[in-house]
């Protein structure tokens, strides 16, 4: 019954490389976020892909969807070039595809209902409303959100706004789902939930899985394949085993959560706080 | 000095470039949209977002231009014996210049304004990228309906702007200045040719199109953050409001040209 609203365009299925990039750079202006950086991801499993804020990870998942455009290397879904195609054909293909971005993207002047039918109604003709309703009464309870359905996104809180953005990007059962921070801003109990349910989605599903965070916990949880960004390089990729035992010094630091050594002696160097303060007096 | 010039102008030419690819995108799936009954609920809301709640401030606008012009030329032709001419200096200025480019100018800042800002934050609250994550062109989805009701009802709110400028004007004149209604009325017939109001209506499309098209793209080119939206808002306004301008200028040497070859051969037949 349900299949009606599902994908229903067909690609050859192949190999275990759901996702390809190949020696891929991205830069704005000068900045260089991305620098030559080629990986797989395999179809059916969840890669994790972690590092500290600003190390270009949004912009690297973004890369996966092609909603941004490399300015050298290839993207490859399912074995077809996907970086040099124009936004017509990139639309068939993105239908296979669901999205959690950083901070949601609900549409504000649509309530929470016609946020997740959304993308059901510009690829298919809904005739039958009650099925549409249960569908996403069955989503939103996915989420622990269920009669939550006339809200408008201005009315949720960050983390509510964040489950329902989660299911819209599941409403077409998409093949491959890319997580943009899924669990940050959340409390512990919630992330976890987001946890699971990238778990249930990946096991029951087979839903490949690319998530972006920078939260260990989840990451350790969730992840067949963990890779580390540092300055627009892969400096480390393997299982939460190879990436906790990794020799890298800058792994280490992130994965314990620990300052760096020159981070520390900046803070040393200048001095007592109250010195570095503006006092009633300067303004005088 | 000579390279940020150079790296100024690389730049300008490339906006432009990006500007024109824009403004095509968005007449292709305009026509397209056309054909399709999905669209059709989309610029419904849309017209009453963009039309219908600007009636108001174009019919004030349109009362306060004729009003004024009342005023103003009603001692320069009472100098030379010529008030009851008024209502054709008035009606003209109206219904070819003022209502029109006025009307527009109250509409860039109202609608254009409006639609820059709420387009703008869509673009950095990546509301944009989430259409198109979800396989659907953003053109066709957000552009489109919003430059399709502005292109329909800028001509339209220019015909309110003009009436009430008539209205206008006839108030002052007649019951203000105590003009004969009915001289005022036979001078304006004579005078104010269907071309006159033509073309006041059809500079409506022009400067409808003009203020969608730039609102939209400043809104889907906007910096990041509440200080890149404002300034997306003032710079469609700003180009909105040249355009108008500009455009303004070119169609009245386009349409003097095909007046004096058609119009004429016309009224000579
Ligand atoms: N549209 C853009 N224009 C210019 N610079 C950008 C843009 N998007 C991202 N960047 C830059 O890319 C870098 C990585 O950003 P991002 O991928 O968002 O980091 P994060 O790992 O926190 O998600 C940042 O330095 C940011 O300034
Ligand atoms: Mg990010």
């Amino acid at each position: 019954m349900k299949k009606k609203y599902e994908n229903n365009l067909d690609m050859e299925t192949c190999s275990n490389g759901m996702l390809e990039v190949k020696n891929l750079t991205k830069r704005f202006g000068t900045n260089v976020v991305l620098d030559n950086i080629s990986l797989t991801i395999e179809k059916g499993k969840t890669t994790v892909v972690i590092g500290p804020s600003g190390c270009g990870k949004t912009v690297l998942i973004k890369h996966l969807i092609a909603l941004l455009r490399p300015n050298s290397g290839e993207v490859y879904f399912k074995n077809r070039r996907i970086d040099n195609l124009n936004e017509n054909e990139l639309n068939r293909i993105r239908t296979h595809y669901g999205f959690l971005f950083q901070g949601g993207a609900l549409f504000d002047s649509l309530n929470v209902t016609e946020n997740i039918i959304f993308p059901i109604r510009q690829h298919c003709k809904i005739t039958n409303w009650r099925e549409v309703e249960e569908l996403v009464k069955a989503k939103l309870a996915m989420v622990g959100l269920d009669g939550f359905q006339q809200f408008y996104p201005a009315n949720l809180s960050g983390g509510q706004r964040k489950r329902v953005a989660l299911a819209r990007a599941i409403a077409l059962n998409p093949e491959i789902i890319l997580y943009d921070e899924p669990t940050t801003g959340l409390d512990p109990i919630r992330a976890d939930v987001i946890n699971e349910l990238i778990l249930k989605l990946q096991k029951e599903l087979g839903v490949t899985t690319v998530v972006v965070t920078h939260d260990m916990t989840s990451a350790y949880k969730i992840a067949d394949r963990i890779i580390m960004l540092h300055n627009g390089k892969i400096i480390a990729s393997g299982d939460a085993d190879h990436i906790r035992n990794h020799p890298h010094p800058v792994v280490q630091q992130f994965i314990k959560g620990q300052v760096s050594e020159d981070d520390l002696a900046v803070l040393r160097m200048s001095g007592t706080i109250s010195q570095a303060q503006f006092l009633p007096r300067d303004f005088e | 000095m000579i390279g940020i010039v150079g790296a100024k102008t690389i730049s300008g030419v490339s906006n432009m470039g990006q500007f024109a690819r824009f403004v095509w995108q968005s007449m292709i799936a305009s026509l397209r949209s056309c054909a399709s009954s999905r669209t059709y609920p989309l610029i419904w809301t849309q017209m009453n977002i963009i039309g219908v709640r600007s009636v108001p401030v174009v019919m004030i606008t349109g009362a306060f231009v004729g009003m004024t012009l009342a005023v103003q030329a009603y001692d320069q032709l009472a100098g030379m014996g010529l008030e009851e001419h008024l209502g054709i200096l008035i009606n003209i200025s109206v219904v070819k210049e003022l209502g029109p480019v006025l009307a527009a100018v109250m509409l860039a800042g109202r609608v254009g304004g409006a639609l820059t800002a709420e387009l703008g934050t869509m673009n950095v609250t990546e509301q944009i990228d989430a259409i198109r994550s979800m396989g659907t062109d953003p053109i066709r989805y957000l552009v489109v309906p919003r430059f399709l009701a502005c292109l329909l009802l800028t001509p339209v709110l220019i015909i309110y702007a003009d009436l009430m400028g008539i209205i206008g004007g006839h108030f002052v004149s007649v019951i203000q200045l105590g003009i004969n209604s009915r001289a005022y009325w036979n001078f304006s017939a004579n005078g104010v040719e269907l071309w006159d109001i033509s073309i006041g209506v059809i500079k409506g499309f022009f400067f409808g199109a003009a203020i969608a098209v730039i609102s939209c793209y400043k809104g889907f080119t906007c910096k990041e953050g509440a200080q890149g939206v404002g300034r997306a808002c003032t710079e469609a306004f700003v180009a909105s409001l040249i355009s108008i301008l500009a455009l303004n200028f070119a169609l009245a040497v386009i349409f003097k040209a095909i007046y004096n070859t058609f119009w004429q051969l016309k009224s000579l037949v």
